[in-house]
């Protein structure tokens, strides 16, 4: 059996992110990328030919083709209707985030999959960022000693196409890069968010959007910490990267200040009129495949499950509730 | 030549001082302080004479620039109004709103100027800030992010140390820190509509005070604060971004400064010290000051204003009653 390559579909691509999975999973060694299906031909085709991965005509179809896995990487309201066909189909599903749009959504994915007997894991590669696995290590040390609080920034870039088309989106900037840094609070410390208060910014930055594009939600987690959390994507096209995964951590013994994608090389150019930072280091995206791989090749449990992807969303829903209500919002009973 | 009195010569005086006595055309004629002493100490510093009282002080200066703990502004605003003094009044302006209230209209009806002493209008990398959103390069102002961290005042001399670490003499770190940057985001982002915090000010906690801002402009920008008295002791972290619907702008205390130097010794083992020197003149305090002597003779419109001073107090009581509640406090309401 070990010899037997992994076998890898995809099952929509048009998030971002799809480009850098297959990447990562094209060079890693066992690992085959059967198959790929996309709602969307042309874009199908297009990512079909890039990366030399056979497209089929149908879901049912790239299902139909023998694989362990599949990777659901489409626009956030399809990824119910994906996940729901492929669960006992394959052993495992990596589901990119958020999870899904709404909680009933979330739920479904989760009971089918475990009703099927396929493993649901989300998508959250920052857990798996060097300088975030060595945060928790030293936070796990008691280098702070007692964490009072956290001020957190998940900026970006206004991603454009299906991220501003509510339907298929669910949420824009407040959807997008509340589910990150959420997930990482969460893994940190074992804690749930219990009360979020949000300002929400509709087309605030880019006029005429038609979606949330700046957020800012400030929050209570179970274990006494509070904290805040910026979503905006409020990095311009002519910034030098293309977003930011901060993390400020006071406690009685000091600070720490996290900066995620803080690991680069400037690039001036001429040809693109701007200075660039290029960035070096381990490629948080491959952690999380090489996670996955080890997934399926084990049998283990996945390391971050639907429940967590659930959870982290619902945080983002609160936010919504709370812009519209202007109040805190408790997440107990959600 | 412009005569200046200062009242209060505590540690934020040294840093008025440091200022006064470099600047030109002006003459720094003296001190009142309830402890003589530490005028005293100051007149043999910074040359001047030591005034028994604040009435004496008056009546050989024209300019008052106090420099007292904020519980004694009222007192120190209102006698140099009544002696129809131009007076500079270092923020908060009071720890209560009817006090700053009374404060800023006792001066207007007195006709006499009231400067609240924001001083990081006055901070270089902070006015490059606002002369870029004044200049159209990040176009309309949407997320104001800022940050002011540092440790707790320690009790360094026996009066300071109940006053900052007394919440009803001091309004904590929001009265206290926040309210720079609150008026530095009204400065970029015009009037609050309403504001939400969460923090450590009622966590009971002694020596330990910081809150998290998150502010809603009646533009429909939106804000975030950060100011602490719990980080650690030796360093002072202050940040600053605004973005538009055409760019960006930020800088950060933790970026590498114009003059580092690395130093190597068997005692004190390896040291890292950077620093970013100005002239003279652009350094915020001597700046504030000078602009405030300027605006005093015709020479200059004020860049910020008593009503200004008034509101970012306002703003900073309404964020500790946020936390107080747990709800967000609408400016319009608020009334202390």
């Amino acid at each position: 059996m070990t010899n037997q390559p992994i076998r890898i579909g995809f099952l929509g691509i048009a998030h971002l992110h799809s480009t850098s999975y297959v990447r990562s999973l094209l060079a890693m060694p066992g690992v085959e990328v059967a198959g790929m299906y996309d709602g969307n031909e042309v874009l199908a085709a297009e990512w079909s030919e890039r990366f030399a991965v056979p497209r089929y005509a149908g879901a049912g179809d790239l299902l139909a083709a023998g694989l362990d896995a599949v990777v659901v990487c489409s626009e956030n309201a399809l990824h119910r209707p994906y996940v729901e066909q492929a669960a006992g189909r394959v052993k495992a599903i990596l589901c990119e985030k958020p999870i899904s749009t709404t909680t009933a959504d979330a739920k479904a994915m989760i009971d089918i999959c475990r009703a099927a007997g396929t493993k649901l894991q989300i998508a959250f590669p920052v857990r798996f960022a060097p300088s975030v696995i060595e945060l928790k290590r030293q936070l796990d040390a008691g280098l702070l000693g007692e964490v009072f609080t956290v001020n957190c920034t998940n900026h970006g870039s206004m991603p454009g196409g299906w991220f501003i088309d509510h339907d298929l989106a669910g949420g824009g900037a407040v959807l997008d890069h509340t589910v990150h840094v959420i997930d990482v609070l969460r893994w940190f410390w074992g804690a749930e968010v219990t009360e979020v208060y949000a300002e929400i910014g509709d087309s605030l930055l880019h006029p005429g959007l038609g979606i949330d594009d700046a957020g800012l939600l400030s929050f209570t987690l179970s274990n006494g910490i509070y904290g805040t959390l910026d979503t905006s994507w409020s990095r311009p096209p002519s910034y030098t990267i293309w977003g930011d995964v901060k993390l400020e951590i006071l406690g009685e013994r000091g600070v720490v200040y996290g900066d995620t994608l803080h690991q680069y090389v400037s690039v001036a150019s001429n040809a693109a009129g701007k200075t660039r930072w290029a960035g070096y280091g381990s490629d948080m995206d491959a952690g999380l495949m090489a996670d996955f791989v080890d997934m399926i090749r084990t049998g283990r449990d996945p390391s971050i499950t639907g429940e967590d992807g659930m959870a982290a969303m619902q945080v983002a829903l609160a936010a919504y509730e709370s812009a519209r209500t202007g109040q805190p919002v408790k997440l107990a009973n959600l | 030549m412009l005569r200046i009195g200062v009242i209060g010569t505590g540690s934020i005086a040294a840093v008025h001082l440091d200022g006064w006595r470099q600047m030109p055309g002006i003459e720094l004629v003296g001190y009142y302080d309830i402890l003589p002493e530490a005028a005293e100490r100051a007149a043999q510093k910074y040359g001047g004479r030591v005034f028994g009282s604040m009435d004496d002080l008056f009546a050989a200066v024209d300019l008052v620039d106090i420099c007292s703990p904020g519980t004694a502004h009222k007192e120190n605003v209102l006698a140099a109004a009544a002696a129809r003094k131009a007076i500079i009044c270092e923020k908060p302006l009071a720890r209560h709103l009817r006090d700053a209230v009374e404060m800023v209209e006792t001066c207007e009806r007195a006709g006499v100027p009231l400067f609240p002493a924001q001083v990081v209008r006055f901070f270089p990398m902070y006015r490059a800030v606002k002369d870029a959103i004044d200049s159209g390069a990040i176009g309309a102002p949407g997320v104001f992010r800022s940050a002011r961290c540092g440790s707790f005042p320690r009790p360094g001399r026996d009066f300071s140390a109940p006053y900052y670490a007394d919440f009803n003499q001091s309004g904590g770190v929001v009265l206290d820190v926040a309210v720079h940057d609150i008026d530095f985001a009204r400065w970029c982002c015009g009037d609050v509509e309403r504001v939400f915090a969460r923090g450590l000010t009622f966590a009971g906690r002694q020596y330990q005070d910081h809150a998290l801002i998150t502010l809603r402009f009646i533009s429909g920008a939106i804000g975030h604060i950060e100011a602490s008295w719990s980080h650690p002791r030796g360093n002072f972290r202050t940040r600053i971004e605004v973005a538009g619907d055409g760019g960006l702008v930020e800088w950060d205390s933790l970026d590498r400064p114009a003059l580092v130097a690395e130093l190597y010794d068997a005692e004190q083992g390896f040291r890292h010290l950077g620093s970013s020197p100005s002239s003279v003149t652009d350094e915020p305090y001597y700046a504030e000051l000078a602009h405030f002597v300027a605006v005093v003779e015709g020479r200059a419109e004020p860049v910020v204003t008593a009503r200004d001073g008034l509101e970012a107090v306002r703003v900073a009581l309404a964020a500790i009653e946020s936390m107080r509640t747990g709800r967000p406090t609408t400016m319009r309401d608020f009334g202390g």
